[in-house]
């Protein structure tokens, strides 16, 4: 039997009052595409935090690549998208990229941001400055610095909020492409036409795991056409 | 102009204000704070004290030293001349008084400490009134009054308020702006959503801390070394000690400044709070570290917040290389640079450790 690239039992986290994650179970097959959808709120970041190391779980464990959070990071195994881009607005595309080249220890730097560039379509933009870049780009210059290092699991929050159709399907074509290559993608979203692109989908609300399954899985146990019905009859029945 | 408009902009101000609960506080808080610095410090109405050794081997007569006890201003001790003359280096007095035997006459001799130009002034009039005195107990014509041969340890009778403030400022400044640019620019880090990015990758919180400390003490190496050459070169201020011997005190002091600002910038959640910390942490250095008044002549109950403060000896130490020429390897100078040196390690220590905060 395969290791799991991602083993979550029992997470839960509470930032004060609020409960963000409630004994979240989870786990994720090497080379699958995963998509955690909810709603705003639901604990989607939290849980996406937690396996990047930067929220420790208050309870249960958290098993990342056969190692903990933080050992899988250190060891640059984990590439992370932000929900917004996190980016150096001073500096070029290509600097920004080379900088974060330089914190994983990419060998033969100047050929991975080339061909990560390459990727997400921005290899003529490598010399602007981002503060320059429209939204979507800065998205996709986002997408580069988190592939840069040939990450084995890549986490992907919101990744294709403020990205116009045409760029959406490519980026999905890419994550199909990567997952290909083993490359094991959680992903969280809102959007229902995007979730059906995942090989499973989680249903989140309130920090917990309310459904679990392919889309196709999902839409029959709720007796509805479309994801989007199916996660508000299973909401519905849930709560 | 609408009323109505105005009015929903003042409202939407004041609401703003009422739920940022820290510009409240500082808005109400800092002002008294500084208030209450500023009376701590010129409220009193005690008068300042001139602290006078008198040569116990080549002193002069004992009235004359019995009309100096009398003044008021003046504290007046006894030592030989040489334990005076250390006394006097080491700052533990304003003045030595002294004779010296000539072939016709005999010479009073004061020496001021001289680094400070107000002090210089108002300890040789004190001496003088006391001259006065003992002369016959009343007030003389200036051409009867006995000459006295005055001498300086340290600057001279041209030495003016730039030479005794300039190694502070350069202090302050480098200390100042460093500060305060650190704790924007991390800021920024933390709130742009960069800081959790970084630490997402292998680097770890400390190598994130000491570069910064590298990239940013770069600059205000350059920018301390554009202030000294200015000072030096422009304002053609008086110099006596070692370049290399300032940069390094600048050195230890942006280093501290850097990592104070990364440390506060936790504390802050927008700019504008980050620059609010000025008043917390900048004004009462710039009361209390020896600027506007030398640490050893503040009030009792204020020197122990002197104690805790990094400028306290940085601008002791510039002012005694500046001012003094004392070496690198002066115990002073050692001293300082090993209080800075601690300083440091708690604030990068503190700042490493304020990064921790944000993976809580």
């Amino acid at each position: 039997m395969v290791a799991a690239a991602l083993e979550a039992r029992d997470v839960s986290k509470t930032f004060g009052q609020i409960a963000a994650l409630r004994g979240l179970s989870l786990t994720i097959e090497p080379g699958r595409i995963y998509g955690l959808l909810g709603p705003n709120g639901s604990g989607k970041t939290t849980f996406i935090r937690c396996v990047a190391g930067l929220v420790k779980p208050d309870d249960g464990s958290l098993r990342v690549l056969g190692a903990s959070p933080r050992e899988a990071i250190a060891t640059g195994r984990i590439g992370y998208m932000t929900q917004s881009a996190a980016l150096y607005p001073e500096l070029s595309v290509e600097e920004n990229l080379s900088f974060f080249a330089a914190l994983e220890g990419v060998a033969s730097a100047k050929a991975r941001i080339e061909a990560a560039l390459r990727t997400v379509d921005l290899l003529e933009r490598r010399g602007s400055v981002v503060a320059t870049l429209s939204g979507g780009m800065r998205q996709r210059v986002s997408l580069a610095a988190a592939l840069l290092h040939e990450p084995r699991l890549l986490l992907l929050d919101e990744p294709t909020v403020g990205v116009d159709p045409s760029l959406r399907r490519e980026f999905w074509d890419h994550f199909r492409e990567l997952a290909s290559r083993g490359v094991t993608i959680l992903v969280s979203s809102h959007v229902m036409d995007e979730a059906a692109r995942c090989d499973r989908l989680g249903l989140i609300r309130e920090g917990r795991l309310i459904a679990e399954g392919t889309a196709t899985e999902l839409t029959t146990r709720a007796g509805t056409d479309d994801l989007e019905s199916a996660f508000l009859s299973l909401s519905a029945a849930e709560a | 102009m609408s009323p109505l408009r105005v009015g929903a902009v003042a409202r939407r101000v004041a609401s703003q204000f009422r739920r940022d609960h820290r510009t409240l506080g500082l808005l109400f808080g800092a002002p008294i704070l500084i208030m209450t610095l500023v009376g701590a410090l010129w409220g009193s109405t005690a008068a300042q004290t001139y602290r006078l050794i008198v040569a116990s081997d080549q002193g002069p007569a004992a009235p004359l030293v019995e009309a100096l006890r009398k003044v008021d201003v003046l504290e007046v001790s006894t030592a030989p001349l040489a334990e005076a003359l250390d006394s006097l280096r080491a700052g533990g007095a304003d003045a030595a008084l002294s004779t010296r035997v000539g072939f016709a006459t005999t010479e009073l001799v004061v020496t001021l400490e001289g680094s400070d130009p107000f002090r210089r002034g108002a300890t040789l009039q004190a001496i003088q009134g006391g001259i006065i005195k003992a002369a016959n107990g009343a007030p003389l014509p200036a051409g009867a009054l006995p000459t006295l041969q005055v001498e300086y340890l340290y600057g001279g009778e041209d030495f003016s308020l730039l030479d005794h403030l300039a190694p502070l400022l350069i202090g302050f400044f480098a200390f100042f702006l460093t500060f305060l640019l650190s704790a924007v620019s991390f800021l920024r880090e933390r709130t742009s959503g960069t800081l959790e990015r970084l630490l997402a990758t292998p680097l770890r919180r400390a190598e994130l801390v000491v570069g910064y400390l590298m990239g940013f003490g770069l600059f205000a190496l350059v920018q301390a070394a554009v202030i000294v050459a200015f000072t030096i070169l422009v304002l053609r201020v008086r110099y006596e000690g070692n370049v290399a011997t300032i940069f390094l005190i600048e050195a230890m002091l942006v280093i501290v400044a850097v990592s104070m600002g990364l440390f506060v910038s936790a504390f802050a959640r927008t700019e504008l709070q980050a620059i609010q910390f000025i008043p917390v942490v900048i004004l009462p250095q710039a009361f209390l570290s020896g600027l506007l008044q030398p640490v050893d002549q503040l009030p009792e109950v204020l020197r122990p917040f002197s104690v805790v403060m990094p400028l306290t000896y940085a601008m002791e130490a510039l002012r005694d290389v500046m001012i003094k020429g004392f070496a690198l390897s002066h115990e002073i100078v050692v001293r300082d640079l090993l209080v800075l040196t601690l300083f440091a390690v708690v604030t990068i220590a503190g700042a490493i450790l304020s990064i921790r905060r944000e993976v809580a």
